[in-house]
């Protein structure tokens, strides 16, 4: 449903940025989570609903494998973690998707799982792409150690002696997760079956649950296995290292096709974060809270800041770009901004505009929109799409109609020249070997007469020259029926005009084209920190990082 | 000679499984991607419906891509236009899998806001805005067929629920003939996009 009617701050609307300026690569790969992504939703949601959380199953060896569950219990229903612990020899461990065997394999149940249903996710989860999960299942992940920070810190555990804090801090993580599915994929229950409730209707939440609690199993994994090497002497986790461990994870190309083939997605994603944005910049007055909490978001930020590193040249530049960026934001706040102007968060937010580069103006963004969650929170409920209501084309609209869409919508389509070797340099396509989507050299490498449609630019030029010779009262209809392939650019338009954040508006297929930017951009929306691309299309973040563990939320939590 | 009945093996798939691997198969097909995605769409809410969907997108796949029989063409120009055809009355051409085209008719009687009635041979078919189709006759896989789309009187037979799953089965044969399309969409990893998609050396860290 679109929220836009029921929006109690319409004046806001002249502060929105336009889509132009935010739907560009450069910018989107410079997000930064924010309180509206979807790791902070489900941990607020169970804060507010005081969720409870125990073990009840814990069946791990002294070699740390076996099987566990963790559950979470909320008001209407339980959802319960079932991990299974192998035993992988070091020359089978790979993060590549393309990966037959993980140090450990879960899946989130819906419910508290019965023995029938332990015996029957054991024979499949392990194997992973391999198995097959039911319904009652809501996501499948894997994760692998993070080898030598595991082992030092089990090595230290079991002497007694807590971990190096600068090795937990280098690292961040015991486990990264290499892959977590969810939404009907590989047998595991439909999004659509479960979007009604309540828990699950912001995108991703089954998946962000399942990582949460994954990072509660590493913990007590390297707890259990430092007791059965040290018995007596071994000690627990200090809860303010614990505290500092995410749950680390590695994403490839396979991500990035997801925010092209889902525009209204991307839109309602991008509009419930502008829309925030533009609610702060309307207020009138800088309250004594609000200055408090946005202090210590910066300080928080330039805490994260310090600990973020990279080796990739593109991300060291960003690094020292944020870097410098909440310095100046922080002397800023402290000593220029005038707080008694008419609008002074908008005032703040220009200055950022005017001086910061890409990366500090997202990181201020992010900041300002911290201590407004009374005002911006609500927006997290706009964030779901029913993408199959919009599915149908409208036949009976007037090409007339249609050109004035590409006109206003599409002028970053039009202007490339994609006859040029590098303007369509790449292609989208599926991997013969692991069905996942690649990025393929069109002028060096085969395949390209099997490209997948995201090529959107290149497509919505192509329709605007099919249209020119046409009336501008023609039907599309008839313009489909004697070119059909221009179908996905009539959908995609008709789809742009009422959801203006829904195209990435850059040459997808271009030279130029960074894949480490869209996948920035969707983890932003996760949540994800720690950024670190390992080329220009695969990298390494953090999930949870910071976060409370389950029995540091509201309710209670009880180990069997 | 004892004879042994034997049911092929049914696999069930989520309704995701069903629209991407029947949109990827109708590409492996030669379909363009617009009408693979239609394809897709089709085969899902075929299965939501209870129906054969992947016996109807084979039965459509199988067929010449460019005749003037084909549902999904004539299904899509059903849909696309349903805007523009009120009054609904129609006599379409002679149709190869006729089944296929309740996925398109069914957008014509959302659209129209009005029950429509499908008649084929011995089927007759009753679409609802936004319900389960009410299906009498003959439910298999059978064309080709005249059919003739006219509006259907409020008063009739009540709509049945959509079926209380999201799911569909496919006949072990009927997937391994789909997988087959599917495959043809795909291309092989090239040595380069290996090397730059994912991390080349020792994960461990």
């Amino acid at each position: 449903m679109s929220c836009e009617d029921l929006n109690p701050m319409p004046q806001a609307r002249a502060f929105r940025r336009s889509p132009d300026e935010v739907m560009r690569l450069a910018r989107m790969g410079c997000s930064h989570p924010t309180r509206l992504s979807f790791l902070r939703q489900l941990l607020l949601r169970m804060q507010a609903e005081s969720w409870r959380f125990d073990r009840p199953v814990w069946e791990i060896d002294a070699k740390g494998v076996g099987y566990a569950v963790y559950r979470a219990i909320g008001p209407a229903r339980t959802y319960s973690l079932v991990a299974f612990a192998h035993d992988l020899p070091p020359e089978a461990r790979s993060d590549r998707v393309i990966a037959t065997a993980w140090d450990a394999t879960f899946t989130l149940f819906d419910g508290t799982p019965t023995p029938d249903d332990l015996d029957r996710l054991a024979a499949n989860v392990p194997l992973q792409e391999a198995g097959r999960v039911s319904p009652r299942e809501l996501s499948l992940s894997r994760a692998n150690r993070s080898v030598r920070l595991f082992e030092h810190v089990v090595e230290r555990l079991a002497k007694g002696l807590q971990p190096d804090p600068a090795m937990l801090l280098e690292t961040g993580y015991l486990m990264r997760t290499t892959a977590v599915y969810g939404s009907g994929k590989f047998g595991a229950v439909d999004r659509s079956a479960i979007a009604q409730r309540p828990e699950m209707r912001a995108p991703f939440q089954a998946e962000m649950l399942s990582v949460w609690l994954t990072r509660a199993f590493t913990v007590d994994l390297v707890e259990h296995l430092a007791r059965a090497k040290g018995g007596e002497t071994a000690v627990r986790l200090a809860s303010e290292l614990k505290r500092g461990l995410g749950v680390g994870n590695s994403t490839g190309l396979g991500m990035a096709p997801f925010l092209i083939r889902h525009p209204i997605l991307l839109n309602n994603w991008m509009l419930a974060r502008e829309e925030a944005l533009a609610r702060v910049r309307a207020q009138f007055t800088v309250g004594a809270a609000q200055l408090a909490q946005l202090h210590s978001t910066l300080e928080a930020a330039r805490e994260n800041a310090a600990l973020w590193t990279s080796a990739h040249d593109i991300q060291i530049a960003k690094l020292a770009d944020l870097r410098a960026s909440l310095n100046q934001i922080a002397d800023h706040v402290a000593q220029g901004w005038d707080q008694t102007t008419p609008h002074p968060w908008d005032d703040l937010w220009r200055w950022g505009q005017d001086v910061l580069p890409l990366e500090g103006q997202e990181a201020l963004l992010a900041a300002i929109l911290e201590p407004h969650g009374a005002l911006i929170d609500g927006l997290g409920d706009c964030m779901e799409a029913d993408e199959s209501a919009h599915f149908a084309i409208n036949g009976a609209m007037p090409v007339g109609d249609l050109r004035a869409i590409l006109k206003a919508q599409y002028g970053w389509a039009l202007r490339p020249d994609y006859t040029a070797r590098a303007q369509c340099a790449r292609f989208w396509y599926v991997s013969e070997d692991k069905l996942e989507p690649r990025l393929g050299e069109r002028h060096e490498e085969p395949g390209a007469e099997r490209e997948l449609p995201l090529d959107t630019g290149r497509q919505a030029a192509a329709l605007w020259q099919a249209l020119q010779e046409q009336p501008d009262d023609l039907p599309v209809a008839h313009v489909l029926l004697a070119a059909p392939e221009h179908r996905p650019a009539v959908r995609r338009a008709q789809i742009t005009a009422r959801h203006p954040f829904a195209e990435i508006r850059d040459n997808l297929i271009s030279a130029e084209m960074l894949p480490i930017d869209i996948l920035r951009c969707k983890l932003a929306f996760f949540g994800a920190t720690r950024f670190d691309p390992r080329s220009d299309r695969w990298v390494r973040i953090s999930l949870f990082q910071g976060a409370p563990f389950p029995d540091e939320m509201n309710g209670d939590c009880h180990e069997a | 000679m004892k004879h042994e009945v034997r049911r092929e093996a049914e696999l069930e798939l989520s309704l995701s499984e069903i629209t991407a691997l029947s949109a990827r198969a109708a590409r492996g097909a030669g379909r363009s991607w617009g009408e693979s995605e239609e394809v897709g769409e089709a085969a899902c809410w075929l299965a939501r419906a209870g129906q054969d969907w992947a016996g109807a997108v084979l039965e459509v796949l199988d067929a010449a891509e460019d005749g003037g029989d084909c549902a999904l063409r004539v299904g899509i120009v059903l849909a696309d236009t349903a805007a523009l055809s009120v009054p609904i009355k129609t006599k379409l051409p002679m149709i190869n899998s006729p089944f296929f085209l309740l996925p398109f008719a069914a957008r014509l009687a959302d659209q129209a806001g009005q029950r429509i009635r499908l008649d084929w041979a011995d089927t007759q078919v009753v679409l609802a805005p936004g319900a389960c189709p009410s299906i009498t006759g003959s439910v298999g896989i059978a064309g080709p067929a005249q059919v003739t789309i006219t509006p259907d009187p409020q008063d009739k037979t009540p709509s049945p629920d959509w079926p209380p799953t999201h799911r569909g089965t496919v006949l072990a044969t009927q997937y391994a003939r789909l997988m087959q399309f599917m495959m043809a969409s795909t291309v092989p990893t090239s040595a380069s996009s290996l090397a730059g998609a994912g991390a080349g050396g020792n994960d461990d860290d």
